[in-house]
């Protein structure tokens, strides 16, 4: 026995080597593991080089590791765009308009194809314009045609009955007789909306649907409002902003099991940067989360006019926020914030281009940021629209009032007092830079440090000096 | 039209960080040291060059790593 245990020692280590070099690298992207890949591409843990520069070995690992949640994730994404390429009803259509950002059609790209993504993006460019359209010149049988195969009967005679409405109402203004909008039918549904109407279409009519009133209109009961103004009553039915509800299944499934959805996942060791987070001081203490639910389940413990001090770190664009999966526009952050910021308290985007462009400029460093800024939030897309088929008019319609929108301006008429800031460039965080950041160890920071970028601070909308 | 306006600015866009490397270029050829004395003016002539070239090549490089921001590599 004593004498078979070298070979068996031999032959045990010889095994395992064996496995060990018997595997082969696998290709990126390959077919058989695509869901993997998928995984990975979405999360951008790897891309093609830093994936050839693994050992077999760890590619294995790599990918036993991401099989489940890749599969639960395809599952879930083929589940959600299903039942977003269903006819959408009233409330629907407001969820799925306000809530599919630009990130969640590259994921339908990337889990289920760019056809796909393009169907789903064409179906929501029509609905917004349609949503637009109705509120200044109304919709006509050839619109309605087009929305068939979109929207619920009930969606485009809700649709319909609206710029009945606004037109009687621009009517009433206009101290002609009033007639009532459409039939009884249409009347019905109106009642169930409350909201306030955007004058002549400066506003998305996704706020109408919200009832927003954040640009200082009143939130009414439009067919009481009506009234009450036709008889030089103020309107009995105005009421306070009701919260932004948007429904579940409209919002796009988080990547289950992904670094940005567990917080608590090991240190990366990654190249690249994948820093984000929330920095919140409160009462003198000061707390950091990258993790969004812990994070704002904490400011709502906070007590009110308590925050000094808030810094939501991530990826910026024109009019929105990301924190790792988190979304930000000025309503959700308003509404997040509401009352709970000190008062000349300071909340910091720290994400490119969270700010308008702002004026002319001598420094060549901003000249070029607005360069890419129009390039990347106005030309790119506009042709990548045109080369899918949609019309010159409704690609400019949609791009042209987006590139330069103004999130920390916004954000700062919805939380009055506070000092908000954006950056009205790209902000250049010298320690996310690729290779750097795994040199100083701060792949997943909270906090962006040095910021090389203009920033730009609001206080009820008007500009203030940077605190 | 609208396409074309549209594709005239981007090309007018595109063509911005370009400019400060050529007018750059051109004016180190035409300060280039030893065809003429070097007075103060082509001294000045020749700095100007330099900045820009430099200066255009470095916005480039900035365009490149915003348009990496943007693709969410960095």
């Amino acid at each position: 026995m004593k004498a078979l245990r070298n070979p068996i020692a031999v032959l045990a280590l010889a095994s395992v080597c064996s496995y060990a070099f018997a595997l082969e690298p696998v290709p990126w992207n390959s077919p058989d593991r695509a869901a993997q890949f998928k995984y990975f591409r979405e999360n951008a843990s790897y891309n093609a080089n830093f994936w050839a520069a693994l050992a077999p070995v760890e590619q294995d690992r790599e990918l036993t590791r991401a099989k489940e949640p890749a599969a639960e994730r395809q599952a879930a994404m083929e589940k959600w765009y299903a039942g977003a390429m269903e006819k959408w009803d009233t409330a629907r259509l407001r969820g799925y308009t306000a809530s599919i950002k630009e990130k969640d059609l590259r994921a339908v790209a990337i889990w289920l194809g760019r056809e796909q993504a393009s169907a789903l993006e064409k179906k929501l460019l029509l609905a917004r314009f349609m949503l637009d359209k109705s509120q200044t010149k109304g919709l006509d049988d050839k619109d309605a045609l087009k929305l068939a195969p979109h929207l619920t009967t009930e969606a485009i005679n809700d649709l319909r009955g609206i710029s009945a409405a606004a037109e009687a109402l621009d009517r009433q203004k206009a101290g002609l007789a009033v007639k009532k909008p459409g039939g009884a039918a249409s009347e019905a549904t109106l009642e169930k909306i409350s909201g306030a109407i955007p004058k002549t279409g400066k506003q998305d009519m996704s706020k109408f649907f919200d009832g927003s009133n954040s640009r200082g209109g009143v939130a009414v009961d439009f067919t009481a409002g009506a009234q009450g103004a036709a008889s030089g009553r103020p309107s009995a039915a105005a009421a306070k902003p009701a919260a932004v509800k948007q429904t579940a299944a409209a919002q796009i499934p988080l990547p289950a099991g992904s670094p940005e959805a567990a917080c608590d996942n090991p240190k990366s060791s990654a190249f690249t940067s994948n820093a984000y987070g929330y920095t919140i001081t409160a009462n003198g203490q000061t707390q950091t989360f990258r993790d969004g639910k812990k994070a704002e389940a904490a400011i709502r413990q906070l007590p009110d006019g308590s925050i000094s001090k808030i810094i939501l770190y991530g990826h910026g664009s024109p009019g929105m926020q990301t924190v790792g999966p988190e979304v930000y526009d000025a309503e959700s952050t308003a509404q997040l914030l509401k009352g709970k910021m000190a008062k000349g308290g300071v909340l910091q985007f720290s994400g490119c281009n969270t700010a308008s462009i702002g004026g002319p400029t001598l420094n060549p460093a901003v000249g070029l940021s607005m360069v890419a800024r129009r390039l990347l939030y106005f030309s790119l897309p506009y042709f990548q629209n045109r080369a899918d088929g949609v019309s010159a008019e409704q690609a400019r319609q949609q791009w042209d009032k987006g590139w330069n929108a103004d999130l920390a301006r916004d954000t700062s008429l919805g939380i009055k007092g506070a000092v908000v800031c954006g950056y009205r460039t790209f902000g250049l965080v010298p320690g996310r830079l690729p290779g750097v950041t795994r040199l100083m160890g701060n792949q997943e920071a909270t906090t962006p440090g040095y910021v090389a970028g203009r920033k730009a601070c609001y206080q009820d909308g008007r500009e203030v000096a940077a605190p | 039209m609208t396409d074309l306006n549209y594709i005239l600015e981007t090309i007018l866009l595109l063509a911005i960080p370009f400019v400060p490397v050529a007018i750059g270029v051109l004016l180190r050829r035409k300060f280039r040291p030893g065809a003429e004395p070097m007075t103060r003016a082509r001294k000045v002539g020749r700095w100007a060059g330099n900045i820009l070239l430099w200066g255009g090549i470095a916005g480039l490089l900035f365009m490149i790593v915003v348009v990496l921001n943007y693709k969410g590599k960095i």
